[in-house]
């Protein structure tokens, strides 16, 4: 059986001042209807630009999808038309956005805002898309929503933003969504709210659902599966339990020791030393190489690729060597 | 809206205003010579009886603050003295001549800001389209032609080349007892000519402005969100985006009014347009400083209503601003 | 995209000039004024002839004489010789009327963007004031009341043009006050004077020559439309008097108020390339987009 969304080795590139760089690298993932797949990585690794090329949103030009299929229950997204996207985006997949406070648009109020994805997709009226959004409203946790739909998004708080843009991403119980770092801007308890949210809007739609995060402790609460990425490639996938406990990929393992482990008496974060480096200075070799502590020749001259090396999928040679 | 907001914005205006009629009263007192004969304007003509009524009026043998409080009180009740060359009360002057310049100048400012941010708009599609490219251009040239030019340029063109509008006054002779819509209808073709050359520098500024305001509010976030949520290219555009990117235009399209009002006078007198710029013009030939001192407290007092009512709508169109002070 | 690895440390002066140097338009616009101004200067000394002198039928169209290729105005004046003659007064109008605009503008807006509070408050509501009165207009009462010169019509056009000088300065001086190099000239106990002209205005100039790059076109426009509608002075050629001359006539004549209009156009044309030239210098970010 195919996976409700089914990307298979898509290739996206930007042209840039340095000429073409390839901002994604065959990139494979699936999620399937009532599952969350967890999609991790430092700024810069490509998890955005593969929730973008999902969306159709890839801007374009400079970007472009250069190979490889998305299908969404079957249906080939690549060669798509713009009008098929147009009536898929917001119905069959919608995003949540990092920015709460930058992704509703200031001079509308967040019920017609809401109001609009539904008429975008439905045929009601605008009256009931307003009474639907109002409900949506009442449904994502937001008290008085008669009331709240009449605000600008400047009145309300960060948390009540992102709970509106959940509300306007599930107005048309699409199959996919996607959230982008969707708690990154807000504070922690809130955070841990917007979580329950999502976990419970799942349950209620049957959604798939992709979190977009760097954070490991959201994956732990929130994800079934969890793909980890780095400099536009999948570098481990597997269940979140196994990534969790046994880690594969060095970079994987730096971003779980990154985990403030609670009560273990550690003083200090840890952080993986070095930066991601620019997609147009990539070589041919491992792009995390010259990060990495278990670097040996190989890792210069050939790019690892994503297979099973025992435990669960890792691209490394190091990892298939068994030299860790 | 506040009421307070517009009260409080509206004594601002008539503080400005009362600015300009200080101004006024310098402006004449600081002039080179005897005040009275100034104001009498230097025709050669005037009488020592003449000017001994001016000195009277005006009270210029009294002194400087009491002058100032008399001539300021005058302009309250409406008296802003009375135009020697021309045999009338300025404020009469005037009032026939501001009807005919407010026409011409919101015409142009609508034509301008339309045709301006609707080429704005289309170029920002494609930031470096041929459409971009064109505006870039275009605005550079708009902005770098002297606008009495313009209008002779198409004087010379429509006047024979290509007869179909008029290219002198704002009224044919002719029907000047015909029905109200046929009259509108003789205005507005004259009207052609002035609004169009008076808008096209302006036009030029507002493509050019608006393409800079719409590339930068079409990579913001909420437009993203708007296209995520399946909205069409042309509700991205003119929807979600331009009702951002008109915040910027707004604010220049209120700066510009004075500015709009300076190229109106030369428009005027290129086009015999009947109105204050043409007043302006023969007035201060024969330098008849009474009525061009009327014609600049009126053209100010134009400026300041712009201002107000840029303020206000820019209240309502940016939501972030209302209810705050 | 980050480009950590190709960075060169360059003077950001140097950088502007690098962007400029490339920058075609730009270029053109140099070239363009500077062929203007040479003419000007120069061009009587190759083509002799007085602008006032009545030197051949009126009328006369361009090409039909030899000795007049663009042919006499409507006394029979030549236009070649006007032109040449004319551009030197809006030119030096134009130039001085600038300084004027940007030292008035640049001294109220930095006092204001400096020190802020009741000093801003009150130089910013002066501003205002200014901003209401349409800008040629006050300067045709100026000119009139101080009688038309070189100098009067320079100094109307510098008093009716600085608010907006006045506000970018201000804008700029408030943006930079807050910034580390002046906290620190401060802690050094350096004077507010000092810290005004030389901590902050040097840092403020990109925008201001920007701005009094185009303030000279700007007041070019203005001297042309003073001297159109015969407020210039009545005893020096130039082109905006050139065409107003001939204005009566233009049914009957094109020529007379084209070439001088077009060497107008070509002017502040110019200007405004190099304008666009050195604000694309300055912010090479904007230019990318």
């Amino acid at each position: 059986m195919t996976a409700l969304l089914d990307i298979n080795d898509l290739r996206v590139t930007f042209n840039t001042r340095y000429g073409e760089v390839t901002a994604l690298d065959s990139v494979s993932l699936n999620v399937n209807a009532g599952e969350t797949l967890g999609v991790v990585g430092e700024s810069g690794c490509g998890k955005s630009i593969t929730a973008l090329a999902t969306m159709g949103l890839i801007p374009s030009p400079p970007g472009r999808i250069a190979g490889g299929s998305i299908k969404l229950a079957g249906e080939e997204l690549t060669g798509a038309s713009d009008a098929r996207l147009r009536a898929l985006r917001g119905a069959d997949i919608a995003m949540i956005f990092q920015e709460p406070m930058t992704s509703l648009n200031p001079v509308f109020t967040v019920g017609d805002q809401i109001a609009e994805a539904i008429m975008l997709h439905q045929k009601v009226s605008a009256a009931q898309a307003f009474k639907d959004a109002i409900a949506l409203l009442d449904r994502v946790g937001i008290p008085s929503p008669a009331e709240r739909a009449r605000d600008y998004p400047h009145q309300l708080s960060g948390g009540m933003r992102q709970r509106v843009m959940i509300a306007m991403a599930v107005s048309c119980r699409p199959k996919v969504l996607i959230a982008d770092e969707p708690t990154t801007a807000l504070d922690v308890t809130v955070q841990a709210q917007i979580f329950d949210l999502l976990n419970e809007i799942q349950r209620e739609f049957g959604a798939a659902i992709i979190l977009i995060t760097h954070d490991m402790g959201a994956i732990s609460e929130m994800a079934d599966r969890v793909a980890v990425m780095y400099a536009g490639r999948v570098i481990e996938q597997a269940r979140a339990d196994d990534v969790l406990d046994a880690p594969q990929h060095p970079y994987a393992r730096g971003l779980i020791d990154c985990i403030p482990a609670l009560g273990k008496g550690e003083t200090e974060l840890r952080e993986i030393p070095g930066v991601v480096p620019p997609l147009h200075l990539l070589g041919a070799g491992c792009a995390f190489a010259d990060r990495c502590a278990h670097k040996f020749a190989r890792c210069e001259s050939e790019k690892p690729l994503l297979a099973d090396h025992g435990h669960h999928p890792a691209a490394c040679h190091a990892v298939e060597e068994g030299r860790i | 809206m506040s009421t307070s907001f517009i009260l409080r914005r509206l004594g601002y205006g008539l503080l400005l205003m009362l600015g300009v009629v200080v101004l006024n009263f310098l402006l004449i007192r600081l002039a080179p010579g005897d005040p009275a004969v100034v104001i009498a304007g230097e025709m050669g003509g005037a009488t020592e009886e003449m000017l001994e009524s001016i000195r009277e009026e005006y009270g210029l043998n009294k002194p400087v603050l009491v002058q100032l409080w008399i001539y300021v009180s005058g302009v309250a009740q409406g008296n802003l003295g009375e135009s020697f060359f021309f045999n009338q009360p300025v404020s009469k002057l005037i009032a026939q001549r501001i009807g005919p310049t407010i026409l011409l100048v919101i015409s142009a400012q609508l034509l301008s800001i339309l045709i301006g941010v609707f080429l704005g708009v289309i170029a920002a599609r494609k930031p470096n389209g041929l459409m971009s490219g064109f505006v870039t251009v275009f605005a550079t040239i708009g902005y770098a032609v002297p606008v009495f030019w313009t209008g002779i340029m198409l004087i010379i063109l429509f006047a024979s080349a290509l007869p179909i509008f008029p290219v002198e006054g704002m009224q044919s002779v002719k029907l000047r007892d015909a029905p109200f819509f046929t009259q509108a209808v003789d205005v507005a073709h004259h009207l052609v000519l002035p609004a169009f050359t008076l808008a096209i520098i302006y036009l030029a500024q507002y493509a050019r402005l608006s393409r800079a305001s719409m590339l930068e509010v079409l990579g913001s976030d909420y437009i993203r969100t708007a296209r995520a949520k399946g909205a069409s290219e042309r509700s991205v555009l003119f929807r979600h985006a331009l009702r951002n990117a008109a915040l910027p235009i707004l604010t220049v399209a209120g700066l510009q009014f004075g500015n709009l009002i300076s190229g109106a006078l030369l428009v005027e007198t290129v086009f015999n347009w009947p109105g204050m710029g043409r007043l302006a013009f023969e007035s201060i030939l024969r330098r008849d400083y009474p009525t061009i001192m009327g014609v600049l407290f009126f053209a100010s007092a134009m400026v300041v209503v712009a201002n107000l009512l840029t303020d206000i709508s820019y209240r309502w169109a940016d939501p972030r601003l209302r209810g705050r002070s | 995209m980050s480009d950590m690895t190709d960075y060169k440390a360059e003077s950001p002066a140097r950088e502007a000039w690098r962007m400029f140097r490339r920058n075609v338009p730009a270029l053109a616009g140099v070239l363009i004024l500077g062929i203007i101004v040479l003419l000007t200067l120069y061009g009587q000394f190759f083509y002799a002839g007085d602008a006032f002198d009545v030197v051949w039928a009126p009328h006369e169209p361009p090409g039909a004489t030899a000795e007049y290729p663009l042919g006499t105005d409507y006394l029979g004046r030549d236009i070649i010789a006007g032109l040449l003659t004319g551009g030197g007064p809006t030119l030096a109008v134009g130039a001085v009327a600038a300084a004027i605009t940007m030292v008035i503008g640049i001294t109220l807006g930095a006092l204001a963007g400096f020190y802020g509070g009741w000093v801003d408050n009150l130089l910013m509501r002066i501003t205002e004031f200014f901003q209401v009165l349409p800008a040629l207009l006050f300067a045709m009462v100026l000119v009139t009341l101080f009688s038309p010169s070189l100098w009067t019509i320079a100094i109307a056009i510098g008093v009716v043009s600085w608010p907006q000088t006045a506000r970018l300065t201000r804008a700029e001086f408030f943006k930079i006050k807050e910034l580390e190099y002046v906290t620190a000239a401060r802690a050094i106990g350096a004077r507010n004077k000092r810290i005004i002209w030389t901590v902050i205005l040097p840092n403020a100039m990109p925008p201001l020559i920007v701005s009094a790059t185009l303030t000279i076109g700007v007041a070019i426009l203005f001297e042309a439309g003073l001297s159109f509608l015969g407020l210039g002075d009545p005893n020096v050629m130039s082109w905006g008097l050139m065409i107003g001359a001939n204005r009566e006539y233009i049914l009957d004549a094109w020529w007379p108020v084209t070439f001088p209009g077009l060497a107008i156009f070509f002017t502040v044309f110019a200007v405004s390339l190099i304008g666009d030239g050195l604000n694309d210098a300055f912010n090479p970010k904007l230019r990318e987009r």
